[in-house]
C-alpha cells in the first residue's frame, strides 16, 4: 500500500489558509495565523491533499508517494 | 465517452480537467493541445516570485498528481474549430476529430491603445515569456518602472517593484485601485499602502503621449505630468483568447457563451473550463459571467471533466464559491463569493484598524461576498459560513422557479421537499411535514449574530467541485490531536505577521 507524505516549504507558504478549506483534516490554520498540518496523509485523506496542492495559492506543497 | 478527447489549453484549466478524465476512468486517447512552448505552470507565481528571483520559471511548473497518458501539442495554437463535423483544425491543415472537447485557452492580456508594442522596454505581463522579458528590461535600466493601470497585476508588480528597491509610478484611469470591488474605503485603504511603500500612485490619469528616447521612456499624462521610465508595463486586464473561435457557431460574448454545467452553448460534446468561459454561476444568479480568479481555472477544469463524461442530461451545474486573493506589499487580501454584486457592506470582524478585518458584502438581505485583510482564520471561517448560505439561498431560489414540477435539487439530485423543514434526513424517506409558513418567509439575517444553519439538512450527495471531509472539525477547540491509526507528527510553521506602518 502506497502511503503519501506532505510537505510544506516555509518559504513559499503564506499562510493563507487555502489548504485547510480543501483538507481540514491535514492541515489547519492556528489562532494567530499559523500552519500545522500533519505529514503522514491517511489513505482516505489523499484527495483532499491533492485538492490542497492543487490550489494552494503559492505552489508550496509537496505530496509525495513513499 | 467516446474514443478520444482534446483539450485545447495546456494552462491550470486544461491540465486539471485532463487528471479529473483519467481520475473517472476515461480510458480512450487525450490530446492536450498548447500554445505556449511550456508544460501548464503556476501563473501567480509569475509576478512578485518570478521578478523577485525567488523562482525560476521551472519552479512554477504545475505539479502533475494523476498520470495523463496524453499527447501533448506544444507550440500549437488552434486555428479553427467545426463543431458540427468535431473536428478541431490546428496549423498547416491538421485536422483532430475529436469525441469530447474541453477548451481552456484562457485569455491574453489587453492592448492598450496607442501604447508602442514594438519598443522592447514596453511590455505586458501574462505569461512566463513576458515575465523574463520584464526581469531583463528592469536589468537593462536603473530608471523606475511605469506600471499602467489599477488592478490586481499592477499593484503586484508595483509591489515587486518596491520590494527589488526600485521606483515605482503607477498610472491608471480610475480614481480608486481594485475598483470591482464596492465601497470606497476599499480602494483608499489600497492605495494608502501603495503610498506607504513609496509608489507614487496617479489616478484619474492615461499617457496622451508616448515619447521614447534611448534610455527610457517618456510618458505625457492627461494631467500634465510626465512620467520617465526605463520599463513599462501595461496591466489593464485581458481578454478572452477565443478569435481562434470566430465563425465556428460558438457563441463569442466576451468568452464562450456556457450553460451552468459548462457546456457551450450549442454544443453537447464541448465544455469550457477557465478564463475563456462564460457561465451563469447558479449560487448567486443566472446571469453569465467570467471568473478570472486563478482557484476557478483549477476548479472548473475538474469540474468541466466531469459534466462533459456525464452528459449534458445528468451533469450538475458548476456552481463554486469563487475564491480569490493577492498580496501586496506583504498584506495578503482575500476574496470570496462576488463582492462586485453587493449593494452593501457590514463589518463582520476584526478591530478598527484594518489588519484582521472581515468585510461582508451584502445585497437584498444576502450575503454574497467576503474581502479580508491579513486574516487568513478569518477568512476561512467566513468563507465556510458564507458557502453554507450561499447554498441555501441557491437550494431555495431554484425550488422556487419551478414550483409545480415534482422537484429535485438540480445541484445534488436530493428531493426539495427535504430542503424545506427542520427534520433530520430521515425524514424524508416517509412522508415528510408540509413547509410551514414560518420556513416561507425569506430569512432576513442580522449580522454579527448570523442565523443558525437549519439542521438536518442533507449534505451534498457529491460536492459539485471539490471534496469536503465527512466531519470538517470545529474551529481549534476539537481538533483531534491523535488519530487512530497513524500517530500525527506535527510541523509548526511560525505565523507571518504584517502591520500597516503608522500613517503620516
Amino acid at each position: 500500500m502506497t502511503r503519501y507524505r506532505l510537505s510544506v516549504d516555509n518559504d513559499r507558504c503564506r499562510r493563507y489558509g487555502i489548504c485547510a478549506a480543501e483538507a481540514a483534516q491535514l492541515f489547519r490554520l492556528t489562532q494567530n495565523g499559523g500552519l500545522r498540518y500533519l505529514r503522514a496523509v491517511p489513505s482516505d485523506a489523499v484527495p483532499a491533499a491533492e485538492a490542497a496542492v492543487r490550489s494552494c495559492p503559492t505552489l508550496a506543497i509537496d505530496l509525495e508517494e513513499r | 465517452m467516446g474514443e478520444r478527447i482534446v483539450i485545447v489549453g495546456a494552462g491550470p484549466a486544461g491540465l486539471r480537467a485532463g487528471e479529473r478524465l483519467r481520475e473517472r476512468g476515461f480510458g480512450g486517447e487525450l490530446i492536450v493541445v498548447g500554445e505556449e512552448p511550456y508544460r501548464p505552470y503556476h501563473r501567480p507565481g509569475l509576478i512578485k516570485p518570478l521578478l523577485t528571483g525567488k523562482m525560476r520559471p521551472r519552479d512554477l511548473r504545475l505539479p502533475v498528481l494523476t498520470d495523463l497518458d496524453a499527447t501533448w501539442r506544444y507550440n500549437t495554437r488552434a486555428t479553427h474549430l467545426v463543431p458540427e463535423e468535431h473536428v478541431l483544425h490546428l496549423p498547416g491543415g491538421e485536422e483532430i476529430r475529436y469525441d469530447g472537447l474541453v477548451i481552456a485557452t484562457g485569455a491574453q492580456a489587453r492592448h492598450l491603445p496607442g501604447a508602442p508594442r514594438q519598443d522592447p522596454r514596453v511590455h505586458v505581463m501574462r505569461t512566463v515569456a513576458d515575465a523574463v522579458a520584464v526581469q531583463k528590461s528592469l536589468s537593462r535600466t536603473r530608471a523606475g518602472v511605469a506600471i499602467i493601470g489599477g488592478g490586481f497585476v499592477a499593484g503586484e508588480l508595483a509591489s515587486a517593484v518596491r520590494s527589488l528597491g526600485r521606483d515605482a509610478t503607477i498610472i491608471m484611469r480610475g480614481s480608486s485601485m481594485l475598483r470591482h470591488v464596492p465601497g470606497d474605503d476599499f480602494g483608499e485603504t489600497v492605495h494608502a499602502l501603495h503610498e506607504a511603500h513609496g509608489v507614487q500612485v496617479v489616478t484619474g490619469a492615461w499617457v496622451q503621449h508616448w515619447v521614447p528616447q534611448p534610455d527610457g521612456i517618456a510618458m505625457h499624462l492627461n494631467t500634465g505630468q510626465v512620467v520617465f521610465a526605463g520599463c513599462v508595463v501595461l496591466a489593464v486586464g485581458s481578454v478572452p483568447a477565443v478569435s481562434w473561435l470566430r465563425g465556428s457557431g460558438l457563441i463569442l460574448d466576451d468568452g464562450i457563451m456556457c450553460g451552468p454545467t459548462c457546456h457551450a452553448i450549442g454544443a453537447s460534446d464541448i465544455v469550457v473550463a477557465g478564463d475563456a468561459a462564460r457561465w451563469p454561476n447558479l449560487r448567486f444568479d443566472t446571469a453569465p459571467r467570467r471568473v478570472e480568479h486563478w482557484l476557478n481555472a483549477v476548479e472548473m477544469g475538474r469540474a468541466a471533466a466531469d459534466n462533459l463524461l456525464a452528459g449534458q442530461e445528468s451533469a450538475k451545474p458548476y456552481t463554486p464559491l469563487p475564491r480569490f486573493w493577492t498580496e501586496q506589499h506583504g498584506m495578503r487580501i482575500q476574496g470570496a463569493g462576488t463582492p462586485a454584486l453587493a449593494k452593501d457592506t457590514v463589518l463582520l470582524t476584526g478591530p478598527v484598524a484594518v489588519g484582521r478585518r472581515v468585510t461582508g458584502y451584502v445585497t437584498g438581505g444576502n450575503l454574497v461576498g467576503l474581502i479580508g485583510w491579513d486574516t487568513p482564520p478569518g477568512m476561512l471561517k467566513w468563507t465556510r459560513e458564507l458557502e453554507k448560505q450561499t447554498t441555501k439561498a441557491m437550494r431555495l431560489r431554484l425550488a422556487r422557479r419551478t414550483p409545480t414540477r415534482p422537484a429535485h435539487d438540480v445541484t445534488t439530485r436530493m428531493p426539495l421537499a427535504a430542503l424545506n423543514h427542520e427534520h433530520p434526513p430521515a425524514a424524508y424517506h416517509e412522508h415528510p411535514p408540509a413547509p410551514t409558513s414560518h420556513e416561507r418567509r425569506d430569512p432576513t439575517p442580522t449580522f454579527g449574530e448570523l442565523p443558525p444553519a437549519p439542521h438536518g439538512f442533507p449534505p451534498p450527495h457529491e460536492p459539485p467541485y471539490r471534496h469536503h471531509p465527512a466531519h470538517p472539525p470545529a474551529y481549534d477547540d476539537d481538533f483531534p490531536t491523535t488519530f487512530d491509526e497513524i500517530p500525527p507528527v506535527f510541523e509548526e510553521l511560525p505565523p507571518t505577521f504584517y502591520e500597516l506602518p503608522p500613517t503620516r
